[in-house]
């Protein structure tokens, strides 16, 4: 219970396409993340989900059952607001039955699963308190518990961290996480912090202006992307890009002059680029050592932060800002020359439409 | 040389009327600074507050307070004569006859039937205006509050009347109630005799409730959705995905969110429903007989119209119904008290 398909599912705001025919086989039990940056769709998609947004055409199903025409109440799925949408007059225990008297529950069951669910996040103190008495945390953990009593097919996060400080982000995202594990149901998580989506989910959906960029692991996404968006949309602080065209193709080996006719050897697992073929290449800022010799690139630093557990430099190679981050301290200042060498880093390769080579 | 020096010089003509705007301003200001320093060195910085504060005091003294005091002092005298000076000190004699009755639920039996009569016709008119008005502020607001089409047309037609002055009000709608009125107009055609709604008891009451009603009632639907669209949006939806029934939803949701506002439109409508005059005087003229003579109507008509007035008896009754909106206002002040400390919860 819970598995939940989307089959060429687009929606648009009079004229206005904002979800352009989205595919996706979201499996029993599964955390899913939606991200992307603002406006890409990810809350138009899980509300359709939900049933709040009535898409313009494609199948939405659940547990194979096309949910097209059923309204947001029975389909079974419960949300967690951004706002948290806690009703301000009813108290906490309230607010968790509320949803279950519209169902003419019996009040003894009620009352259980509202004890279970408190027990559950810690909030058995504060049922006879209001939201307004509550502070961000706590009326976070009640818009999940309100949640969690009606026991649905799958839960519908969206950005339910935004709006608590970063300290207790942290570790409300790590108690989402176990809450996840323990109720093993169905999740799907709409957030625009890369962090948080690689933190929690099984699996990334990286949306961009409607579409699908690329579903994947983490791990995946984080290793292969599949395309210069999702490159620099994962991962923290993002990818560097260095442009340059293909000088020279050997056997197994593509030689790419940078801006300044700076010339790089990289092993590359297809040739099919020909000569003068502009492309960019990709590589993360932890992959970067300080160096010389057969891979390495020159660097001019124009700004140091030093973190103590690592140091970041801002730096410019061949012209193109590059960013370099550097586990421990060093004694470096702006305006100093250093040579980096690329020869541990994976190098990811992207044609001139950006995709992935 | 000296051409182009002389125009980089020259003040652009919106420069120049500043400088000309400016120029009192500057010689007010340069005037009443010294004094003004001065003062504040002698009082203090908040006896300055109460120095700008003075003119505003002194208005509201000479136009509210005063006067408050000049009626109490007009109901403790008699006589038909207007000038204090000339008038007797009668102590609460003009209070006494107002509340000299056998039986209070009968007009009839009072010494000023008319006041009585007024007071009850007040009472009911009060009760029906205030229970109508409140149900269909409501229900407008409602229905503005949807996504309908030309949403701002429809709100500016419910809120029209509320521009319009009390005497245009009254005549408008005697226009259309008199007996070649526009609704026999309408009317006629559909086998209806022309009537006469205004000479009617029932009816002109009627009127008179329905045409305050049409006259205000925009305000108060107005209030309530401001407060309707300050329910956020959300609630509604995590209700919708709750399952919860549109009865429920009203119930349970909006009408506990829009209380506040409901406080405020309640207590508004009670308080202006009680001082209820000028449109229904037009409408009406408190007839027929005395079947629309309300409390302010019955002030006016026994303090400046009648032979021989009595603005000693009008003073009285003026001040006791001061004393209902007094008590009024205390329960909205009150009420809207609560609701800010709820609010802080």
């Amino acid at each position: 219970m819970g598995q939940i398909t989307l089959s060429n599912v687009k929606k648009s705001f009079g004229n206005i396409d904002v979800l352009h025919g989205i595919n996706l086989d979201i499996n029993d039990g599964e955390l899913v993340v939606f991200v992307g940056p603002s406006g890409c769709g990810k809350s138009t998609l899980l509300r359709a989900i939900a049933g709040l947004e009535k898409i313009t055409s494609g199948e939405i199903a659940i547990d194979g059952k096309p949910v097209n025409d059923v309204t947001a109440a029975d389909r079974g799925l419960a949300m967690v607001f951004q706002s948290y949408a806690l009703y301000p007059h009813m108290s906490v225990r309230q607010n968790l039955a509320f949803g279950l008297e519209n169902s003419k529950m019996p009040k003894a069951e009620i009352d259980e699963r509202i004890t279970e669910a408190a027990r559950m996040l810690e909030i058995e103190p504060y049922l006879a308190r209001r939201p307004g008495q509550l502070s961000g945390g706590q009326r976070q953990r009640v818009a999940i518990g309100r949640a969690i009593v009606r026991r649905p097919v799958a839960f519908l996060l969206d950005e339910p961290l935004s709006n608590l400080d970063a300290e207790l982000r942290v570790s409300t995202r790590a108690e989402l996480a176990a809450l996840h594990a323990r109720l093993s149901s169905t999740m799907i998580y709409v957030t625009h912090d890369q962090v948080e989506a690689m933190t929690l989910a099984d699996r990334i959906v990286v949306l961009r202006a409607g579409k699908i960029e690329q579903v994947g692991t983490p791990l995946e996404l984080y290793n292969t992307p599949a395309n210069r968006f999702v490159a620099g949309f994962i991962g923290a602080p993002h990818m560097n890009f260095l442009e340059g065209t293909v000088s020279s193709v050997q056997s197994g080996n593509l030689v790419v002059a940078l801006a300044d006719g700076y010339q790089l050897a990289i092993p590359a697992r297809e040739t099919s680029l020909e000569q003068g073929a502009r492309i960019t290449l990709g590589i993360r800022p932890q992959h970067v050592t300080f160096g010389s010799g057969d891979k390495s690139i020159k660097a001019k630093i124009k700004l140091v932060e030093a973190l103590g557990s690592e140091t970041v430099l801002h730096t410019e190679v061949a012209g193109q800002k590059f960013l370099v981050v550097i586990p421990g301290q060093h004694d470096l200042a702006s305006g100093m020359d250093i040579d980096l060498s690329l020869s541990s880093a994976p190098i990811h390769l992207f044609d001139k439409d950006g995709h992935r080579i | 040389m000296t051409a182009p020096l002389e125009t980089a010089s020259k003040p652009s003509a919106v420069q120049h009327l500043g400088a000309i705007a400016l120029a009192p301003v500057r010689l007010v200001m340069g005037l009443i600074d010294r004094p003004l320093r001065a003062l504040q060195r002698m009082t203090g910085l908040s006896g300055m507050a109460i120095f700008f504060l003075a003119p505003n005091m002194l208005i509201f003294g000479i136009f509210v307070l005063l006067p408050l005091f000049i009626n109490f002092v007009y109901s403790t005298t008699g006589g038909s004569a207007l000038f204090l000076p000339e008038r007797s000190y009668v102590g609460a004699d003009q209070y006494q006859r107002l509340f000299d009755c056998s039986n209070y639920l009968d007009p009839l039996t009072c010494q000023e039937d008319a006041f009585w009569t007024a007071v009850s016709n007040t009472f009911w008119f009060v009760v029906l205006q205030v229970t109508l008005m409140i149900g269909a502020a409501l229900v407008t607001a409602l229905i503005l509050n949807r996504n309908l089409a030309a949403r701002s047309f429809w709100r500016a037609v419910f809120f029209f009347p509320v521009l319009l002055s009390p005497v245009v009000v009254g005549l408008i709608w005697r226009w259309i109630l008199q007996r070649q009125g526009l609704l026999n107009f309408i009317l006629y055609p559909f086998g209806v005799d022309p009537y006469t709604w205004l000479t009617d008891r029932t009816w002109s009451f009627a009127a008179a409730v329905g045409v305050s009603l049409w006259a205000h009632m925009g305000f108060y639907a107005l209030i309530l959705l401001a407060g309707l669209q300050a329910i956020p949006k959300d609630l509604y939806e995590a209700a919708d995905m709750d399952g919860t029934k549109p009865a429920r939803v009203f119930w349970r949701i909006t009408l506990p969110l829009l209380m506040p506002n409901l406080v405020v439109v309640i207590v508004l409508a009670l308080i202006r429903s009680v001082q209820v005059f000028d449109e229904v005087y037009i409408l009406t003229g408190g007839g027929p007989g005395t079947s629309t003579l309300f409390i302010t109507q019955y002030i006016y008509e026994t303090g400046f119209v009648s032979q021989p007035r009595n603005p000693g008896l009008a003073a009285a009754a003026s001040i006791l119904m001061g004393l209902v909106l007094v008590v009024l206002t205390l329960v909205q002040l009150g009420l809207g008290r609560r609701g800010e400390k709820k609010g802080k919860r």
